[in-house]
């Protein structure tokens, strides 16, 4: 039976509802994620302020606003394994099981579990955007800029939130999800988030031009550096979605695949 | 509001089970059931952990598919029409955590929208359920302050937000103090007064005995007995003299006890026997252990219960049985 669209929809805003208010009420569980980013920005800018005038290293004032495209990145990283891992809770503690036993949209207990840690993703943005700004960070983009950064968290943090939740719906266990995390930082520090490609040599190189996390984190970069362009629009906002396309085709696949197996 | 179904009925009793089949590999969890619970009845579903209750339940409520066998609940198919089946279905499971970060009344509104529930009746509706558990007064608190007893209650307010047809409770009151026990019945005793169908799975036999009509006894994923509990109890016939002996004696024990009835299982230490003719003959049983120099420590007759009716169909008692907290 074919469900009504605007009932996947209430049930989705109430999904999303629920997932949200989890987050924020868990401050042990925000804090971590706003702090820590900021932290290694701060390190960053302490340490590497010397190495922007490397050959090979954009033109800019400061280290800090070189590397805010990484930070954005790498707290959105942090935080959007919430999602999945709380997808996992519920399958570990019976909550799926509650809401499988309800009339309620398949799609929407996904998406809805999805739908915090997003929101969840764009708000770090947002935060790192404003507490960087009285550092002197500027986006040269202006407000399409700022406004792409934050919608920019929210894309990936749906992303990769929606690949995790395939571990998720595998394993049934948060523990899991929280074990794929390292993961997530490896390919961070293997692309372009705190150095540029041009300063890279080797197989650090190779891997980092085949990472898809350098190519978002430039697409933020030049909007912070050099201003709008149609490139820079793209990398910041289409790699994300297309990424959260192919995540969320494997997480509905996943879904089938475990609600087919009970 | 009781709900009502996108596609066709085809049975009016609420539960129907044929030859219901569950395999986790090589495991028979349920091995051919057969039921019908009618309108108005409080079922009861009876047997140890690991019997087959819950994978039972967990089909009729559309959270397993059978390996084989049908299942109609408030006349709708649970494999084929299992949206119509949820929609017409309050459960309460004993597994299903209840979201500690929100709140009681956070929890009722997001039922309410998943069971389609209109916003401005749903306000009211939540109120009412909240009175009813008697949970107003935490309504707002999130649900991980809440107690277990609190927490069952509320899990029942959730089942009920869509004034379903049919109730499943899966092992209601198990880890509940004696009060928080006694309360759950009687609002089950209630909801059945004012014409729900209820289906509760159970590992206390006072729980079967105190709330259902008419109850199961599944083991091994079989049905063994199915009836009225005092139709059941009056199966197994004369009473059960128990007794309690040394372990050195206990051989020569069975020998004379066996002279008077039937030997029956009993808890590790205790021996037992149908005592035929009943409570009259027990001097005569005390007479012959003292001719054979027996020294009976403790000695009690029991009248039948659904423990003999369990023993009786299964060759054993009810595992946890006697650790079952007692209700009032």
């Amino acid at each position: 039976m074919r469900r009504r669209p605007a009932e996947t929809a209430r049930h989705l805003v109430a999904l999303s509802r629920r997932s949200t208010l989890a987050i924020f009420r868990q401050p042990a569980l925000v804090g971590p994620s706003l702090i820590f980013p900021l932290f290694f920005a701060a390190l960053g800018s302490s340490a590497f302020s010397r190495a922007i005038s490397l050959p090979g290293f954009p033109q800019v004032d400061s280290y800090l606003q070189f590397t805010l495209a990484g930070t954005v990145t790498q707290g959105v990283l942090f935080g959007s394994v919430t999602g999945a891992a709380a997808l996992a809770t519920d399958i570990q503690d019976g909550f799926f099981d509650r809401l499988l036993a309800a009339p309620a949209s398949r799609t929407a207990i996904l998406f809805g579990r999805l739908a915090g840690s997003s929101l969840f993703g764009a708000m770090q943005a947002l935060v790192f955007l404003l507490v960087l700004l009285p550092f002197g960070v500027v986006v040269q983009a202006g407000l399409l800029g700022y406004v792409s950064i934050v919608v920019a968290g929210f894309l990936t943090a749906f992303a990769v939130g929606a690949l995790m939740s395939v571990v998720a719906l595998k394993t049934g266990s948060a523990e899991a999800v929280q074990g794929t995390f390292p993961v997530l930082f490896i390919l961070l520090f293997l692309s372009s988030a705190f150095f540029p490609r041009e300063t890279m040599s080797g197989v650090y190189r190779r891997i980092a031009d085949a990472n898809p996390i350098s190519y978002m984190v430039e697409g933020q970069r030049w909007l912070t550096i050099d201003g709008v362009s149609l490139t820079a629009m793209l990398q910041t906002l289409a790699i994300p979605a297309g990424i959260a396309v192919l995540t969320t085709a494997l997480a509905l696949r996943q879904l089938s695949a475990r609600l087919r197996a009970r | 509001m009781r709900c009502i179904g996108k596609t066709e009925r085809v049975n009016n009793a609420p539960i129907v089970a044929e030859q219901l089949v569950r395999h986790f590999g090589e495991v028979k969890a349920v091995d051919g059931i057969n039921l019908t619970v009618n309108q108005g009845e409080i079922f009861g579903f009876l047997g140890p952990n690991g019997a087959g209750k819950s994978t039972a339940v967990r089909m009729l409520t559309t959270l397993l598919r059978p390996t084989s066998g049908t299942a109609r609940v408030a006349g709708f198919d649970v494999v084929k029409q299992a949206d119509d089946v949820r929609r017409n279905i309050g459960v309460a499971l004993q597994d299903a955590a209840i979201d500690p970060l929100m709140t009681g009344f956070e929890l009722l509104e997001l039922q309410a929208v998943l069971y389609g529930i209109p916003a401005n009746k749903m306000k009211q509706r939540a109120d009412d359920l909240l009175e009813r558990v008697g949970l107003t007064a935490a309504a707002d608190r999130r649900v991980g302050t809440y107690s277990g007893g609190m927490r069952r209650r509320l899990d029942l307010a959730l089942s009920l937000i869509h004034q379903p047809v049919v109730l499943f409770l899966d092992e209601p009151t198990t880890g509940l103090d004696p009060m928080s026990r006694l309360t759950l019945w009687e609002e089950v005793r209630r909801l059945n007064r004012e014409g729900t169908t209820v289906m509760l799975t159970t590992q206390y036999l006072e729980e079967a005995d105190q709330l259902a009509d008419r109850i199961a006894i599944i083991d091994h994923g079989r049905i063994v007995r199915e009836g009225k509990p005092a139709d059941l109890k009056r199966t197994v016939g004369d009473p059960t003299l128990l007794i309690n002996v040394s372990r050195a004696q206990t051989d020569s024990a069975k020998t004379v006890l066996a002279r008077f009835g039937e030997l029956r299982p009993t808890a590790e230490g205790t021996l037992g026997v149908g005592l035929k003719g009943g409570a009259e003959r027990v001097a005569e049983v005390v007479r012959a252990l003292d001719e054979a120099k027996i020294v009976v420590e403790h000695l009690e007759l029991s009248q039948p219960s659904l423990d003999d009716v369990f023993a009786e169909a299964t060759g054993h008692r009810l595992e946890g049985a006697e650790n079952a907290p007692q209700a009032g």
